[in-house]
């Protein structure tokens, strides 16, 4: 098992890791590229002000009118993902792990609270399946691909739980949990959670529009 | 309230010209043309809007089809690009001319482009964007609706909408003066004056069916002492069909006649009348056809030119108007230029009983005529109607007497919206009300 | 179920304290530094005598070494000392804390010789009823 468990936070992470970042920088590149060859338009009327202005009320809990009208989805959406940023970071098995890899000393998370915010994230996801499930205009447009960035996701989180209280088979939950996770890092460039790559900038490109030519809220 | 889930091939709806444009079609011609235009005309935009939706339906609420239809989700925005776009990407533009069919509909008949979604999506994924590279498509294919490519096919034929003939144009210029003349007897309408200040420019169905606007802007523009001209040859026509058609090579033409004609005459600016969707082709969509970031000659629209001769202090009010009025923030105007403020302080000034739809400004409910959907005639009369009963509720809701539309494809919408569900609310241009109320 | 877990942990841990702090090396079972005040990971079962007969350790400075102004003084050791006199619970700056020092003597030894447990949960076991 050491063996195995070497090799998936060693060389396997810096694959994962390698795809992520990799993969992040040529889709950015060739999104770049695609811009300049096909929708020139993107470039000419992109506004640091108003893409900013937009990107900060969408990134502002119930900061725009759709977010007021679906509270419980707003509170769904932000909570999902702030844990699920925080907590992989700042936890502190995680932490131990930056430092004993790159020396990086990070100030860690107490566990209880890294612990329910993990339940947190599976939670939200709970939450986005039922929607998926329960909501007619969500189920109408639902693929099976939407099923599958859902679940992996939540792998990382459910394993992580599962092998932080020792249920089940420890070492093997361990070595799931790493595997989900980088298997979430690769799947980043290439999936819909490309969004984490181009929300940013499809939010400020409309923001632009709406604030420099159209003069209307886009929120 | 029971939601059904339709789906858009359930509720076809013949029209000759869809029917006819897919009789023509083989899978093999379809695929050629849809990468025509996926690979020629569209690139990151598309990609990134089709790739990274994440499917969460945040967009539904926004569309009035969606609400009127008790909450379909075939109707709501992700649920139309569901319906057409995806599966063209997906297949590589290999589709039945059967889905043409279907995709033409959604795209032509069941969105109005009033990009309110837009305002719902927290990606600000552009919805009416891919619903016009739909139509684009659909154009290239020779699947358009009838009624709507008969408007485009006027425009390319005489450079306004309505199969106006070019002495019909005049003649109808020289009516109005004449009218106005028993009114103001020194009053004109100057023609092709070189050097004005102002060139006015009208949408085809002024002078058609329309022209009380034309003699009200002539008084407006007389009393207020303005130095303006209207073109006597094609050019006057601002309006633009054909960019709703997904004609862009004819959208090209009308907006530089337009641009042209007032730059022959070396105007300094141009002035549009109450419509919605030509400034929207002038300001936004034509002139970046041509490669104009902006436009070549300062555009205005009515509205913005109202408020500025109140501001001015050159239209004074002489009477209040003392019904009760409410405003309908048309999407071009609004969403697409932000003159809701300025409708509001020149209603206000001339109306005290000023009551506000709800939802209202940038995110009040379309009127589900623009977009060309009201063009395509009578065979979709009653997909727009029925599909907006939201808007109804709103009308209703406010009690007003008097609904003012500053845009003509929302005045026939609405017009078509309160009769059939029986409402008692008459519609007004903002010039009505001006021309009724300001000092002579 | 966890909260409960915590308080058995806590109460087990004041229990056994008071003998933990009077006991000899040879008694240690486990790795319950008094320095910790609190705990977030249960304690690491260590006995230590079996320890090192099975990894072969003779020389006590291995873990209780020595450090003078960064540098390791040879055979010089430390076992009369505790481990949080150098390595404070609550390191200041540059100082290298107490949960590091235990990670990074363990974890380090422990790969080097491809011998002993490596990941989290192999050293800090949930005990169980």
């Amino acid at each position: 098992m050491n063996a195995v468990y070497q090799f998936v936070v060693g060389p396997l992470a810096w694959v994962a890791w390698t795809i992520f970042l990799g993969g992040s920088l040529l889709r950015l590149g060739l999104m770049y590229r695609s811009v300049i060859k096909k929708d020139p338009v993107v470039f000419e009327y992109m506004s640091f002000k108003y893409g900013m202005r937009s990107i900060l009320h969408w990134i502002t809990p119930f900061g725009t009118v759709n977010w007021r009208k679906n509270p419980a989805m707003t509170v769904a959406t932000f909570g999902f993902h702030i844990l699920l940023f925080l907590a992989p970071i700042f936890l502190l098995g995680h932490v131990v792990l930056w430092d004993q890899a790159f020396g990086i000393n990070l100030p860690a998370l107490p566990e209880t609270v890294a612990d329910l915010m993990a339940v947190g994230v599976i939670a939200a996801c709970c939450f986005f399946a039922g929607r998926r499930i329960m909501l007619p205009e969500v189920s109408f447009v639902t693929s099976a691909m939407d099923w599958v960035v859902l679940v992996i996701v939540a792998l990382p989180f459910v394993t992580g739980v599962l092998a932080y209280h020792q249920i089940l088979n420890y070492d093997l939950m361990l070595i799931l949990h790493i595997l989900a996770g980088e298997l979430m890092l690769a799947a980043i460039p290439f999936t819909r959670l490309s969004h984490m790559l181009f929300g940013f900038f499809s939010r400020a490109y409309m923001g632009s529009e709406f604030g420099a030519v159209r003069h209307a809220k886009d929120w | 309230m029971k939601t059904i889930t339709g789906h858009i091939s359930k509720r076809k709806i013949d029209d000759v010209g869809l029917q006819h444009g897919v009789d023509n079609l083989t899978p093999d011609r379809i695929q050629e043309v849809v990468q025509q235009v996926l690979k020629g005309e569209t690139g990151a935009r598309l990609q990134a809007y089709s790739e990274m939706c994440v499917r969460c339906g945040l967009c539904s609420e926004a569309c009035h089809f969606y609400l009127s239809h008790d909450n379909d989700p075939s109707y709501s925005p992700v649920g139309k690009v569901k319906q057409t776009i995806w599966p063209l990407l997906k297949n590589n533009g290999r589709v039945s001319p059967e889905f043409v069919y279907q995709m033409a509909q959604v795209a032509y008949t069941e969105c109005n482009l009033c990009k309110r979604c837009v305002q719902y999506c927290p990606f600000g994924i552009d919805t009416a964007y891919m619903m016009q590279i739909v139509r684009r498509i659909c154009h290239k294919l020779g699947v358009t609706p009838q009624y709507l490519q008969d408007t485009a096919q006027s425009h390319a034929a005489t450079m306004n909408q309505m199969w106006v003939k070019d002495d019909e144009w005049t003649d109808s210029l020289q009516w109005q003066e004449e009218e106005a003349r028993d009114e103001i007897p020194d009053l004109r309408i100057p023609l092709d004056k070189e050097g004005a200040d102002i060139f006015y420019s009208v949408i085809g169905p002024e002078p058609k069916f329309r022209t009380q606007l034309i003699y009200q802007a002539a008084v407006l523009m007389h009393v207020t002492g303005q130095n303006w001209t209207m073109p006597s040859t094609p050019g006057w026509d601002n309006s633009d069909m054909a960019m709703y058609s997904g004609d862009y090579e004819i959208m090209g033409r009308l907006k530089q006649k337009h641009f042209e004609s007032a730059m022959d005459l070396r105007c300094k600016r141009i002035v549009m009348g109450e419509c919605g969707h030509a400034f929207r082709s002038v300001y936004d969509v034509g002139n970046r056809w041509l490669g104009w970031k902006s436009y070549p000659i300062k555009v205005m629209h009515a509205i913005e030119f109202y408020w500025e001769l109140l501001e001015t202090g050159k239209l004074k009010v002489a009477k209040t108007f003392d019904k009760t009025v409410t405003l309908h923030d048309p999407c071009n105007i609004v969403r697409g230029r932000g003159l809701h403020e300025k409708a509001r302080e020149v209603l206000r000034a001339f109306c005290p009983n000023f009551i506000e739809m709800t939802p209202n400004r940038e995110h009040n409910y379309c009127c589900s005529a623009g977009g060309g959907v009201i063009n395509c005639g009578p065979p979709f009369k009653k997909t727009r109607v029925s599909g907006n009963t939201v808007k109804a509720d709103q009308l209703r809701n406010t009690g007003a007497e008097i609904c003012v539309a500053p845009c003509h494809n929302c005045h026939g919408g609405l017009e078509d919206i309160i009769h059939d569900n029986k409402l008692d609310m008459k519609l007004m241009f903002l010039i009505d009300i001006i021309y009724e109320c300001m000092e002579k | 179920m966890k909260p409960f877990m915590k308080l058995i942990m806590i109460a087990v841990v004041m229990l056994i304290w008071p003998t933990m702090a009077m006991a000899d090396q040879e008694d240690i079972t486990m790795l319950l530094d008094p320095a910790f005040t609190t705990h977030q990971r249960p304690a690491v079962p260590f006995v230590h005598d079996m320890h090192n007969e099975k990894a072969g350790i003779e020389d006590c400075s291995v873990c209780h070494h020595v450090y003078k102004d960064g540098t390791l003084v040879e055979d010089e050791s430390s076992e009369d000392e505790s481990c949080s006199s150098c390595h404070p619970a609550k390191p200041k700056g540059k100082e290298l804390g107490l949960m590091r020092a235990y990670h990074q003597r363990c974890i380090t030894c422990h790969t080097e010789t491809k011998e002993g447990p490596l990941s989290c949960g192999q050293c800090h076991v949930k005990t169980k009823k």
